[in-house]
Parts: structure tokens; C-alpha cells; sequence
């Protein structure tokens, strides 16, 4: 066992994966210890409380490409391989992995999987479940298994790796992964558009459905998220008001034309002007809306999925609560930081309580995306349980039935 | 590998019943079941049940005892508890276009039939969805949003026939999948009958629920985890235009490393269709189509997306297939030229019949740069057995299906054609690929499960059914190889040399 210099003596940096899996065979036959596998740590204390109280496991040597067959398009790396690291190698490439990840210096792509990490991308690329098409994985026992391969195309067995996905590491921790990958687009183009009420953005954003463009997303921050967005930034635009983000890639003459489309268009929903980011600045606004869901430092953040229908009427709500807003608009995913004044957990409650509210019961759901740890103990993460929870909770005993892996982060999951 | 105190391995499937026709029990069974479907909702008698003793894999054949055709969710939850009050084994068919065997009722039983469940629950341009029954035609789905700006992308082939249950089952591809993705990448949610008889719901039209991604390990269980009565399903943009293209190649290799090349280039096109000579020859004998009977391959190439932005992928595809030899290029310019292109790639399938009695699609995978050898061996192959193996595929996703051509009624040629396939599929694993791409392992390719995955992979997958389907009552003896002396035998029965009695 290998000693980390920031954990205690008991952390254990597997330099292999079938390093990993004698360690937690050899936990699961002898001491039993609760363990917690971490990536870039990123996001170690959200949504869950008093997760250090066993080893960790740190993915941090697990960081090697397995195989690059460049011209297939696919990559096989371990999983504790950074954001930033693939996306240099592949980038060289001219490849990218359309996942939005924010903090990619240090977050890893198995931490990317387990949260099901996305951002504004995803309403044209889908999300990570949608790039894995090979995993492997060593469960709570120790056993060290995999499934999909490494072809983009291959329906031999069960798809293990959509249940990895989203899992939190409370079914096994992810030692290696294939990704299908995707050709960088030559250019990308950002709309800014500021509206002066919910009503006419909802409006705007009905018209997306059938635009004549086919945007790459689509972002809509309240005037409070806007501040912040365009401070970090530092780019001027209006903020005042209701602003929506429209983000365009491909070959160059194809963004221009679609960014004076979209401004054709959506001269009926704003009378005000809409403003073209290009070059560089595209990149530093487009990196300011990824970071914007984890950059907060206010005591809890929020995220509601609803339906893109239902959205603006959520938001409304929340805007009129005092909370910055940012989504992605026509995926119906909100994330909403909490003011200063959500001082106390009875006032975070009551917000709670107020924005549950105007959630159908029967289509979204409202989750405490982070918050102080010690709030965690008391506070509904995950409002509403899931559909299929008896399910989930077979899966979780067959996968690591002694409950060694991360397992207070599971009952998070569903306590409500 | 630990074994710890409560963990449960290898499960043996419990003994279910075999029905005696004409028994107490079989005469029960059926008024029972008559009582929840009625009387014209149900076949056991033997020469109806002809029709379901197969799916579109023929090598092996098994009746069921009993065929329901249930209407609705709760009919399906009835039949299903009362098999297992019998204990007797079910499973669900769609279309029956199987062609691994999907359907095969391994040790009998009463077959779900889902056609009749195939209305449009609600369709939501907004919230980009539709509702559907199981037994929906994909067709029928993309022809009912004709006119909304939408489609339901995954388009296999046989799309005109096959339902959205069995695509949702076998996590279907087809020829625009290359660009738009797989069936999984399109499912949101699904309800389901689980084994049991009890109704489950599994993610939802939202963009995502919380929990673990159930729906998505549902996707591509081949009917073993119990069935899918209700899908919710996303739609996907019309593109506004489209670019379709036929390129004439001298040869097979031209064809593949052009298709390498456009990839390689950033161009992600909605399709990419080969067909070699004995397919081209094969339809050109039933349609007419005017392709040059001495080529070596021809690709059917689309890209779609805005119109602006076409004209120059176009030609950046007709630049590279020039550079790897390309023999000659017809463009639709009309749509109607577009569906003719099409019309010659999808009754590729129907043209085969001209050329033989019987045939049996292949559907291994290879890294896309790989297709060259994997062809190669293919034609190798070929002339090994002296059988005659036509190719016609998904080139874009280096998804393989050479169409073997034989004569059920000759037990040699069966025993040839899989001798061969086992060796073309098993170049397909040595080149780093895949035994399966779209129709999964079925009864067909389940010996070579143990190949792709060790014991513990396997007992993995196994754990995972078993939440669904314990008891194994429901599609039993599919995809993964049993094991136990009841499991086995009764697999041996169903393949007496692949080939059943009729
Ligand atoms: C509950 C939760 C939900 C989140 N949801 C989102 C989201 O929807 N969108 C978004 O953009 N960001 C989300 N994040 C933030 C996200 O965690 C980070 O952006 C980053 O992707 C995490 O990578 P990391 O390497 O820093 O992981 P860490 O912070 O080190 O770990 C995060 C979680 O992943 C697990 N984990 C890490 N590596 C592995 C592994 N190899 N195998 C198994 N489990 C592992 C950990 O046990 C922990 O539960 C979420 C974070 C949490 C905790
Ligand atoms: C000419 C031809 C072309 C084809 N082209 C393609 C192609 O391009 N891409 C491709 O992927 N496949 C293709 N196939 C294979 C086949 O069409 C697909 O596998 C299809 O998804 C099967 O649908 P079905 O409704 O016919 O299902 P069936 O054949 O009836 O059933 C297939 C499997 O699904 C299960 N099943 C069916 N309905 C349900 C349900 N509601 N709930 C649970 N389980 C269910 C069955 O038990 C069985 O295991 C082709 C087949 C033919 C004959």
C-alpha cells in the first residue's frame, strides 16, 4: 500500500487496478472498513456529510492512457486520469470529449462518471453516458470486472456502465475507461440576448424548437447569475435584466450565419440589442457559464431538473426568492446559489418548501446540488425519491453488499 | 475472489414447468389467461403457433405452448403473475426481426406478443418527447411527427417492421446512428412489467432523475429483464437538407479507407453504407438500379444538417473519396433521387432471397480502421467453405454483416455456415472488436459470451438480471450461458446440430 502525502497514512493510492482490487478484496475479508473513493476531490464534501471516516482511495496514479487508437476515435485511459490532461492529448488530435466539466485541472474523468458531471453542451451531445462505451470497475468485494469494449458499436452483455454512471462510488470505483470521442469543430460563437421578463424568454425559447438554427446551447442566466457571469468573465454585457446565452460551433461560415439567424429570429421575443462574442472572448464567457454551477461561495446550491416547458415559471419563482439563477435552458436543468440571506437552515427550508412548490410532483425534481457539510446532516438533499428506489437499493447490495463504499453518500441519496 | 457472508453467486435457475398439452394444468393455464386477454386474444393451438416457433434467426426453432396478445399494462401484469403462479417460463416478442434468436422460447411457454399495444400515448415538441406502447412500429412514430419538424432517430433497417419494445430491448443501431447515436441514447424513461408481475417506472421524460441510471442498464437486456410496456423516448431535430451520395469503388479496400479518411477529416456523416459486389449484383438483379456490375464496392454516403453548411462537406467527401480511387459518384438532387438511393440500400435484405434459399446475417464490430482485414478474412472465408458471403453494413460504425448464403434443407451447409461465422466473428475479437453491433447475443452468440467477458464479468451481469428477473421465469437462457444441469440441458435441446425439428 502506497502512502498519500495529503490524506492519513491509511489512504491508498492503487498504482493498478489489480492493486485496487486486492485492497478491497483484502478490506472486505478482514477489517471492513468503510473506504471513499476519490478523483480530483472537487467536490468531496457536497452533498454529503462525514465522508472522511475511513481510508480514501486516491485514483491520482491511476492517470495512464491505456490505448489511443487515434483514427478510430476512441480512447481507453485510467480513471484518474484530469479533464485537462485528456484534453490536451486528445485535442492534439483535433478530438475533443464534448463534456463541460468545470474545475478540469483537477477533476477526473472517473469522478466526471460518477457525478455524471455535464454542462451547456449537453443539449447538443448528450452527457457522458452517451461517450463510455467500455468501463472497468472493482466493486465493494474486490471483485474487479468490466463491460462494453472498445467499439463504438458493441451490444454484447448488460450496459454496466450506464449504472457506473451517476453512481457517486457507491457501486465500485471506476479503474479504467473507453470513450468514443468527437472531431473539434473549427469555431465557436456565442449570442447574448437580454429579454426584459420570464414571459418573453420562455417565449424565445419555444421558438428554439423550431429554429432554423441548431444551436450547441443554450443558457439562460437571471440578472443577479449575469452579474457574476460576466465579472468572471470580464466581458461587458448587459446584465440588468434576463439574459440568454446562445452558443453556436462548426465550420465558420456556418456560426456566422446561424448567430445573425438567431438574432433575426428572436427580434419578436427582444426589442433589445443582441450582442455576437467571438475569438477569445467566446471561450472566456463559455468557460464562465461552465464554472458557474461549482464556483459559488454561497452556503447552498440548488439544482432542479424540470420540464423545458416548466422551466421559466421555477425560475421566476426562485428569481423572485433572491436567488441567482443559471440553466441550461432547453434541457430544463436549473442550478440556483442561494443568497446570504438563506443564513440559517430554517430559512433554507422555508425556500426549499417555497420552490418544491411549483415543482409537478410528477415530472422534476429538486436536489441540493452543494452546501456546508455540517448543513448536509439536516437538510432533504434529494427531495423526492427516485423512481425504481427498490431497485437501486438491490443494486447497491449486490454490487457491495457489506456497505464499504461510500455508503453514507447512498443513503443521501434517498433521504426524503 | 471473496465471497463474503451474504453475497449471492452464480444462482442456479429454479426448475420451471414444461406444459403438457391437453394436461390439467395446460387446460387451467389457458382459461385463465383466456379470462384476462379473451378468447381471440390467445393461440395454442399447434399449427398457429407455427408462426412463433422462430424470429428472423431460422437455425433455430421452438414453439411456444401458448401466444396472449394482451392491450394494455395491466393485462401484461396479470399474465405475468399468473405464468408464475404456474411456473411457467414467458417471454415478450415485438415484431419478431430478431436475429439472434431473441424470441426462441427455450423450455416453452406462453409468448407476450406486443402488437397490439401500439398507440401514441402524448407527443411533446416543446419538451422534445413522445409516449409510446411497445408494440409502436418505429416507422409509424417518425411518420406520425411528419410535418412537426421531428423524428425518433434510432432507424435500423428493418424499422418498417420492428417495434420500439424490441428496439428498447436489443438497444438497436441503423444507418443514421453513426451520427445520431443508438437506441439507449434516445430512451428517457420506460415502464415495465418486471418478472414478478409488479409495474415499475425507470427514469422519466426530464433530462435526467436522480438515482442510478436504471433505464440505461435496461436498455439492451434482450427481454430478460422483464417488459417494457410504456417508453418515453426523445426526438430528435428534421435536419434542414440532406446530401446523399453513391460512390462507385474499384475495390473494397478503396472503400474502406475512404471511410476511414472522411472520419478522420472532423466529417461525422448521418450514414455510411457499404455495399460490396455480390450485394450490388444481388440488386441490381431485383431493382434494376444501374450499378456497375464489376465494381468493387459501393458506399452510400449521406451528410445532413443545415443547407448552408453542406455543399462543402459534399465536396470535401467526394475529395477524399477521389483520392482513394473513386470509380464514379451519382448525387440525389431531388428527394426523390434520395429515397431511390435509399430504397437500394434497404431492400439490400429483400434482394438476397433471389439468391438463396436461406440466409444468416452476421453482426460483428472491428475499430473502424480495421474494416479492411476483416473484409479480407470475410472473402477468405468464403472461399475456405466455398459458400458465398455478401456484405452489407454500417461501414461508419465498423459494424460487419456479412449475409451468409445457404439451404436450411442441407444439414452440412448448416454446420458450414456456423463453423464459418464462428470463425468470422472470432477475427472480429481478435482485431480488438465486438461479436454483436446491433442484434445482440440472443440464444445465437451466447457461447462466446465467456470469451468476451471472464467469470467475474459475468457474474456481474448476472447479479444485475437477477434484480430484475431472479428466478430467470422470464426470456430465460438468453444472453448469458447458464449454468447448472437444468439451465444446460435445456439449452442443449434447442440446438440439436442449430437446428430444430419442424
Ligand atoms: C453529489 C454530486 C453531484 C454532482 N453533480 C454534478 C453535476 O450534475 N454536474 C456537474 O457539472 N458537476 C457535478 N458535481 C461536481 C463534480 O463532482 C465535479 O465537477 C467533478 O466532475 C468531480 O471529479 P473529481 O475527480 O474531482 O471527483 P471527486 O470530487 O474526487 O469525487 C466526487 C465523487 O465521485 C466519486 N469518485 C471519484 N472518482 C471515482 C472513481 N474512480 N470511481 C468511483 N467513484 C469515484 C467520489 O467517491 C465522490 O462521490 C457533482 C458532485 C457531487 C458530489
Ligand atoms: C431485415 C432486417 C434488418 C435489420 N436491421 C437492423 C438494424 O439495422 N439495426 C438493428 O439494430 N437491428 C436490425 N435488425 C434486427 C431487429 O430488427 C432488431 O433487433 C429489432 O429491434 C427487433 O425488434 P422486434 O420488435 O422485431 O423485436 P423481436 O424480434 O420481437 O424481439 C427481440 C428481442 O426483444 C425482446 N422484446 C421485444 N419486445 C419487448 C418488450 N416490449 N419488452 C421486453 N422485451 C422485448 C424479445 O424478447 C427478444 O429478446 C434487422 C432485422 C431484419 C430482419
Amino acid at each position: 500500500m502506497t502512502l498519500t502525502h495529503s490524506g492519513t497514512p491509511e489512504d491508498f493510492v492503487p498504482t493498478s487496478q489489480s492493486e485496487l482490487s486486492r485492497f478491497l478484496s483484502d478490506n472486505a475479508t478482514s477489517a471492513r472498513k468503510q473506504t471513499f473513493p476519490v478523483g480530483g476531490r472537487t467536490s468531496l464534501a457536497v452533498c454529503c456529510p462525514d465522508s472522511h471516516s475511513g481510508p480514501l482511495i486516491c485514483t491520482s496514479q491511476l492517470n495512464r492512457v491505456v490505448d489511443y487508437p487515434v483514427r478510430d476515435m476512441t480512447i481507453t485511459v485510467e480513471a484518474g486520469m484530469r479533464l485537462d490532461q485528456l484534453n490536451e492529448i486528445i485535442s492534439a488530435e483535433g478530438q475533443r470529449l464534448p463534456i463541460d466539466v468545470p474545475q478540469s485541472n483537477r477533476a477526473t474523468i472517473g469522478g466526471v462518471i460518477a457525478t455524471n458531471t455535464s454542462g451547456p453542451r449537453r443539449f447538443s451531445y448528450g452527457t457522458i453516458r452517451d461517450y463510455v462505451i467500455g468501463i472497468s470497475a472493482v466493486d465493494g468485494v474486490g471483485n474487479l470486472f468490466k463491460s462494453g469494449g472498445r467499439v463504438v458499436k458493441n451490444v454484447a452483455g448488460y450496459d454496466l456502465g450506464k449504472m457506473l454512471v451517476g453512481s457517486l462510488g457507491t457501486l465500485s470505483v471506476i479503474s479504467q475507461v473507453s470513450l468514443n470521442l468527437r472531431p473539434r469543430p473549427e469555431c465557436m460563437q456565442l449570442v447574448w440576448f437580454d429579454f426584459d421578463s420570464c414571459q418573453s424568454v420562455d417565449q424565445a425559447l419555444e421558438a428554439i424548437v423550431t429554429s432554423g438554427t441548431r444551436p450547441t446551447a443554450v443558457e439562460y442566466c437571471n440578472s443577479k447569475a449575469a452579474r457574476q457571469i460576466t465579472a468572471e468573465s470580464r466581458i461587458e454585457l448587459p446584465n440588468e435584466n434576463h439574459a440568454v446565452c446562445i452558443c453556436y460551433e462548426g465550420p465558420e461560415n456556418v456560426v456566422k450565419w446561424q448567430a445573425q439567424q438567431i438574432i433575426n429570429e428572436w427580434r419578436a421575443f427582444s426589442s433589445l440589442d443582441a450582442q455576437i462574442i467571438e475569438g477569445s472572448q467566446a471561450s472566456q464567457l463559455y468557460n464562465a457559464l461552465t464554472e458557474y454551477q461549482t464556483s459559488s461561495d454561497d452556503p447552498v446550491t440548488l439544482k432542479a431538473v424540470v420540464l423545458p416547458s416548466q422551466m421559466m415559471s421555477f425560475i421566476e419563482t426562485a428569481t423572485s426568492l433572491n436567488i441567482a439563477v443559471q440553466a441550461h435552458a432547453a434541457d430544463g436543468i436549473v442550478f440556483g446559489h442561494l443568497p446570504d440571506s438563506a443564513s440559517s437552515l430554517e430559512n433554507v427550508n422555508q425556500i426549499l418548501e417555497q420552490l418544491q412548490s411549483v415543482i409537478d410532483p410528477g415530472t422534476g425534481y429538486l436536489t441540493i446540488y452543494q452546501c456546508e457539510s455540517d448543513w448536509a446532516e439536516s437538510l432533504p438533499l434529494f427531495c423526492s425519491p427516485p423512481a425504481g428506489w427498490e431497485l437501486m437499493q438491490q443494486l447497491k447490495q449486490a454490487l457491495d453488499p457489506l456497505q464499504l463504499l461510500n455508503s453514507r453518500r447512498f443513503t443521501e441519496l434517498v433521504k426524503s | 475472489m471473496v465471497d463474503p457472508d451474504n453475497q449471492t453467486s452464480h444462482l442456479v435457475a429454479p426448475v420451471l414447468e414444461q406444459l403438457e398439452r391437453g394436461s390439467g394444468p395446460f387446460s387451467s393455464l389457458i382459461q385463465q389467461l383466456t379470462q384476462i386477454v379473451g378468447k381471440n386474444s390467445l393461440l395454442y393451438d399447434a399449427d398457429e403457433l407455427l408462426v412463433y416457433e422462430c424470429d428472423g434467426y431460422i437455425v433455430d426453432k421452438s414453439a411456444p405452448d401458448i401466444v396472449v396478445f394482451p392491450t394494455s399494462t395491466e393485462q401484461i401484469s396479470s399474465i405475468v403473475k399468473i405464468c408464475n403462479q404456474f411456473n411457467v417460463p414467458f417471454l415478450a416478442r415485438g415484431a419478431g426481426t430478431s436475429l439472434s434468436g431473441g424470441c426462441l422460447p427455450i423450455g416453452g411457454g406462453v409468448m407476450i406478443v406486443l402488437t397490439r399495444m401500439k398507440q401514441i400515448l402524448e407527443i411533446n415538441l416543446r419538451d422534445r418527447y413522445a409516449i409510446v406502447e411497445p408494440g409502436m412500429v418505429n416507422l409509424h412514430l417518425t411518420n406520425a411527427l411528419k410535418g412537426t419538424g421531428y423524428h425518433y432517430a434510432p432507424d435500423p433497417s428493418s424499422q418498417g417492421s420492428c417495434t420500439i419494445g424490441g428496439n428498447i430491448a436489443t438497444n438497436s443501431g441503423g444507418p443514421h446512428t453513426l451520427k445520431y447515436g443508438v437506441t439507449t441514447n434516445h430512451v428517457l424513461g420506460l415502464e415495465a412489467v418486471l418478472p414478478d408481475g409488479s409495474v415499475i417506472n425507470l427514469g422519466g421524460p426530464t433530462a435526467e432523475t436522480p438515482g442510478y441510471d436504471l433505464h440505461g442498464v435496461y436498455v439492451g437486456n434482450e427481454g430478460t429483464f422483464g417488459i417494457c410496456t410504456k417508453a418515453i423516448v426523445r426526438l430528435t431535430r428534421d435536419p434542414e437538407a440532406h446530401r446523399t451520395m453513391l460512390a462507385v469503388f474499384q475495390t473494397i479496400s478503396d472503400a474502406t479507407r475512404a471511410i476511414s479518411e472522411i472520419i478522420a477529416a472532423g466529417i461525422i456523416p448521418s450514414a455510411l453504407e457499404m455495399m460490396d459486389q455480390g450485394i450490388i449484383q444481388a440488386i441490381e438483379e431485383a431493382f434494376h438500379f444501374g450499378f456497375p456490375l464489376d465494381a468493387g464496392a459501393v458506399l452510400l454516403i449521406e451528410v445532413d444538417g443545415l443547407e448552408i453548411a453542406l455543399d462543402e462537406e459534399a465536396r470535401r467527401i467526394v475529395e477524399i473519396c477521389n483520392a482513394h480511387n473513386l470509380r464514379e459518384i451519382q448525387r440525389a438532387d431531388t428527394p426523390e433521387e434520395r429515397l431511390l438511393i435509399w430504397k437500394s440500400r434497404k431492400q439490400a435484405f429483400g434482394a438476397i432471397g433471389r439468391l438463396s434459399p436461406s440466409y444468416c446475417t452476421q453482426d460483428g464490430v472491428v475499430p473502424r480502421t480495421r474494416l479492411p482485414e476483416i473484409l479480407e478474412f470475410i472473402e477468405a472465408t468464403s472461399q475456405k467453405y466455398g459458400m458465398r458471403i455478401v456484405n452489407v453494413f454500417h461501414a461508419g460504425d465498423g459494424n460487419v454483416h456479412p449475409i451468409l448464403l445457404f439451404d436450411e434443407r442441407d444439414q452440412d451447409q448448416i454446420q458450414q455456415v456456423m463453423e464459418a461465422s464462428e470463425e468470422i466473428l472470432s477475427k472480429c475479437l481478435e482485431l480488438g472488436g465486438s461479436v454483436t453491433g446491433e442484434h445482440g447475443i440472443g440464444v445465437e452468440k451466447i457461447n462466446f459470451m465467456s470469451r468476451i467477458f471472464n467469470e467475474t464479468d459475468l457474474s456481474q451481469m448476472e447479479k444485475v438480471r437477477n434484480i430484475f428477473n431472479p428466478r430467470q421465469i422470464c426470456s430465460r437462457d438468453k444472453v448469458l450461458p447458464p449454468h447448472g444441469e437444468e439451465s444446460q440441458s435445456a439449452v442443449t435441446l434447442s440446438h440439436p446440430g442449430r437446428r430444430a425439428p419442424h
